[in-house]
C-alpha cells in the first residue's frame, strides 16, 4: 500500500500532464507515458532502502529514460513524449518550495542544505537523461554501421 | 525531374530558362515547407537537434541536396546549396513557444513519410496544413489537466483530501493566470512569479479559513503545474546531441522558471506574514 498509492497518484498527475501538454490517446501515448511516471516513482520507492534520494532519483530516471526509448521504438513516437511526462513526479517540487520557505524564515543552515540537496536531485535527473540518450545514440550508430550504411 | 534533364541535354536554351525558373520556384517551395516544419516543431516543444535533423533529412529526401540547418530555441536558419552554384537561405524567428507533444508526434510522423518518399512537396504542404488545423489543446482540456495535476500531486506529496480539493481550486486559478498572461504576451518568468504569488495567497487564505491544513502541500501540488520539465529534458537531450548553445538556452530557461516560481511564492508568503 505504501508503494501503490503514491504510484497511483503520480499516474493520475501524469494524466493531467498529458492533458495540458496535449498528448492524445492515439498510439497508446496517453496511457503509456503516464505509466512511465508511475514506473519512475515505483523504482524510486523500491530503492528506498538506500536512504539517499539523489541516488534514488538517478536510478528512477534511468529506468524512465530507458522505458521511453523502448516505447519510442515500439510505437514510432518521439522519446521526449514519454520522457517529459515520466520525469515529472521526480522533479523536486517540494525541494524548491522548502528552500524558499527556509529562506523567508531566515533559517540559513536549512536553506543551504535543502537548496544544495534540491540542486543535487535536479543534477541527478539531468545526468540520467544525458547518459541514456548518449547510450542510445551510440547504439544507433552501431546499428547503422552493422547495416553497412556509412555516411 | 528526369524529363527536365533530358530537355536540357537536348540543348533547348529557351526550355533551359524555363527550367531554371521552375527550379527556383521548387527551391523556394522546398525552403518554405522545411522552414514551416522546423518552426512548427520548435514551437510545439521538440528538441533542437530533432528540428535540425528533420529539416536536413527532408531536404535530402526532396531535392537530393545538402542543407545546412541552424536551429536554436528562438530561431531557425536553413540554407540550401543549389546544384548550379549559389545558395538559398531562409531565416525564421520564433517568438512564442508552447508544449504540444501530440503535434510533435504528428510532425515526426510526417517527416518519416516524406523521407520514405511517400509525399511530394504539394502533398506535404497539405499534410502540414492538416496538422496545423488539428489538435490544439482546448481550454477545457487544459483546465482538466491543471486540476488533475494539482489534485493528484497534493496527495502525492502527502497532503490530505481537503488539501487536495483546495489545490484543485488553486489549480483553476493558476490556469486562468497563465491564460490571461499569455494573452498579454507576458514573459515566462513574469508569468511564473505572478502565478506562484497568487497560488500562495490562495493557499494561505484557504488554510486560515479552516478549509485545509497544510499550506505547503497545497502550494507544492499546484506549483507542479508550472515546473519546467520540458525545458530540463530538452536541454539535456540537446547537450547530448552536441547542440550546446540550444542546451544552454533551455537550461537557463529551466533555472529561471524554477527561480521565478520560488520567488513569487516567497514574496507572497512574506506579504502574508507582514499582514
Amino acid at each position: 500500500m505504501d508503494i501503490l498509492f503514491p504510484c497511483l497518484y503520480s499516474f493520475i498527475g501524469c494524466i493531467g500532464y498529458c492533458l495540458s501538454f496535449n498528448i492524445r490517446p492515439r498510439k497508446q501515448m496517453l496511457l503509456l507515458s503516464s505509466a512511465g511516471g508511475a514506473l519512475g516513482w515505483c523504482v524510486y520507492l523500491l530503492c528506498g532502502g538506500m536512504k539517499n534520494d539523489i541516488i534514488q532519483s538517478f536510478l528512477a530516471i534511468i529506468v524512465v529514460a530507458v522505458y521511453s526509448e523502448i516505447m519510442a521504438r515500439l510505437y514510432k513516437a518521439p522519446a521526449t513524449v514519454y520522457l517529459v511526462v515520466g520525469l515529472i513526479p521526480l522533479v523536486p517540487g517540494g525541494g524548491i518550495y522548502y528552500t524558499m520557505e527556509y529562506c523567508i524564515n531566515g533559517d540559513m543552515m536549512n536553506f543551504m542544505d535543502t537548496g544544495i540537496h534540491t540542486f543535487g536531485i535536479a543534477g541527478a535527473l539531468s545526468i540520467g537523461i544525458l547518459l541514456v540518450s548518449g547510450g542510445v545514440r551510440l547504439l544507433n550508430v552501431v546499428g547503422r554501421l552493422r547495416r553497412g550504411d556509412v555516411r | 525531374m528526369d524529363c527536365i534533364f533530358d530537355e536540357i541535354a537536348a540543348g533547348d536554351e529557351h526550355r533551359a530558362g524555363v527550367w531554371d525558373g521552375v527550379f527556383l520556384l521548387d527551391c523556394d517551395a522546398l525552403l518554405d515547407i522545411v522552414c514551416d516544419i522546423g518552426c512548427e516543431l520548435l514551437e510545439s516543444g521538440a528538441e533542437t537537434y530533432r528540428v535540425e535533423e528533420s529539416v536536413s533529412r527532408i531536404v535530402r529526401a526532396f531535392g537530393d541536396m545538402e542543407a545546412s540547418v541552424f536551429a536554436v530555441p528562438t530561431c531557425v536558419i536553413v540554407s540550401i546549396a543549389r546544384t548550379g552554384g549559389g545558395s538559398e537561405t531562409k531565416t525564421r524567428r520564433i517568438y512564442a513557444r508552447g508544449t504540444n507533444l501530440d503535434r510533435v508526434e504528428r510532425l515526426n510522423d510526417l517527416c518519416r513519410r516524406i523521407c520514405r518518399g511517400e509525399l511530394d512537396i504539394e502533398q506535404a504542404r497539405g499534410a502540414l496544413e492538416e496538422i496545423r488545423n488539428q489538435d490544439v489543446a482546448t481550454p477545457r482540456r487544459r483546465i482538466a489537466g491543471f486540476i488533475l495535476i494539482a489534485f493528484a500531486f497534493t496527495l502525492f506529496f502527502g497532503g490530505g483530501l481537503p488539501d487536495a480539493l483546495c489545490a484543485a481550486v488553486t489549480g483553476v486559478a493558476a490556469f486562468f493566470i497563465c491564460l490571461v498572461m499569455q494573452r498579454l504576451e507576458a514573459n515566462a518568468v513574469f508569468v511564473n512569479i505572478v502565478a506562484g504569488g497568487v497560488i500562495m495567497l490562495l493557499a494561505v487564505g484557504a488554510v486560515s479559513a479552516g478549509l485545509a491544513h497544510n499550506i505547503d502541500k497545497i502550494v507544492i501540488g499546484t506549483l507542479m503545474n508550472l515546473v519546467p520539465g520540458v525545458a530540463l529534458t530538452n536541454a539535456m537531450r540537446d547537450i547530448m546531441a552536441g547542440d550546446y548553445l540550444a542546451g544552454q538556452t533551455r537550461m537557463t530557461e529551466a533555472l529561471l522558471v524554477a527561480t521565478a516560481i520560488a520567488l513569487g511564492a516567497g514574496a507572497a508568503l512574506m506579504l502574508t506574514r507582514l499582514l
